[in-house]
């Protein structure tokens, strides 16, 4: 398989468009899935975000330095373009629906979703942190990198976001739990 | 990296599964970067068509004092001849500078 660097000097050295979407064919379905999770379940934003990133990659593709990993950069250009939609849209809140209470989501619906709807229930700076932990895999530093936070702040970020899933997911285990002793008196 | 239950709940609920893949998007990303090309190259033709009618037209204006400084650049005296040569240079230098518009997306 041809490296994402060599890639890259395709289209940067020749415009070699081919080259381009084997790139975007390699990295859509991480990049679409991060800007899913930070979108908190308006995928059509976020596919709009995506098709942007990845487009203004194509622009900036000459500036990309190779020592780096093509796939967090192309996160960093995501989680700004992020960033940019949620100031300009500041009044109108993207945010999806929260879970609704009584009933076990987790049974009932796609973990995918349920997993994208969770997010909205942390600042899209925890959101963006938790999601390069647990779904991207990546590590605190590189994190660091994507987001431009310092090492302490990421830390922080994950553990605070955590703290309120957790939260939110004990809650809820005691909810069922109460719903189900009511159902059994 | 799981330290409790609920941190292992956590984790296996953050993993990304059932990836978007979809052809559409990539052809749609695909669409746009080609017709960016296409603007860009209508701008630049655009631009070089302007820019090689002003060309014209001030070398049509400026035909008669270029032939006479040709005509006499080399009757000059040597300072004279290296100031026009110190000046080509400059402003060759100053369109390489000008033209190079690289912009970075520094983290």
């Amino acid at each position: 398989m041809i490296s994402d660097q060599e890639l890259v000097i395709r289209v940067t050295g020749s415009n070699d468009q081919v080259a381009f979407q084997q790139l975007v064919e390699r990295h859509q379905a991480a990049i679409r899935g991060f800007l899913r999770r930070l979108a908190a379940g308006d995928d059509g934003t976020a596919d709009d975000l995506a098709q942007e990133t990845f487009l203004m990659a194509y622009r900036k593709l000459h500036t990309f330095k190779s020592t780096g990993s093509l796939l967090s950069w192309l996160h960093t250009i995501a989680y700004r373009q992020f960033l940019q939609h949620t100031r300009k849209h500041a009044r109108q809140k993207v945010m999806a629906e929260p879970p609704e209470q009584g009933h076990d989501p987790r049974q009932s619906m796609d973990s995918e979703i349920l997993a994208q709807r969770l997010m909205g229930f942390v600042s899209p700076e925890e959101r963006a942190c938790l999601t390069l932990a647990y779904s991207a895999g990546m590590s605190h530093p590189e994190i660091g990198e994507v987001t431009g936070f310092p090492l302490g702040t990421v830390k922080s970020h994950i553990q605070r976001g955590k703290q309120k899933l957790q939260r939110w997911l004990k809650d809820h285990d005691h909810s069922i739990s109460r719903e189900k002793e009511a159902h059994s008196a | 990296m799981p330290e409790t239950p609920l941190d292992h709940e956590l984790e296996q609920l953050l993993a990304y599964r059932n990836e978007p893949e979809s052809s559409d998007f990539v052809a749609s990303v695909m669409q746009d970067v080609r017709k960016e090309q296409r603007t860009r190259k209508v701008i630049l033709w655009a631009f070089g068509l302007v820019g090689a009618l002003f060309g014209l037209a001030g070398a049509a204006m400026l035909s008669d004092p270029i032939t006479r400084l040709f005509t006499f650049t080399f009757s000059l005296p040597p300072t004279e001849t290296a100031q026009v040569a110190l000046m080509i240079v400059a402003a060759a230098a100053f369109y390489t500078w000008f033209m190079n518009d690289e912009l970075s997306v520094g983290s």
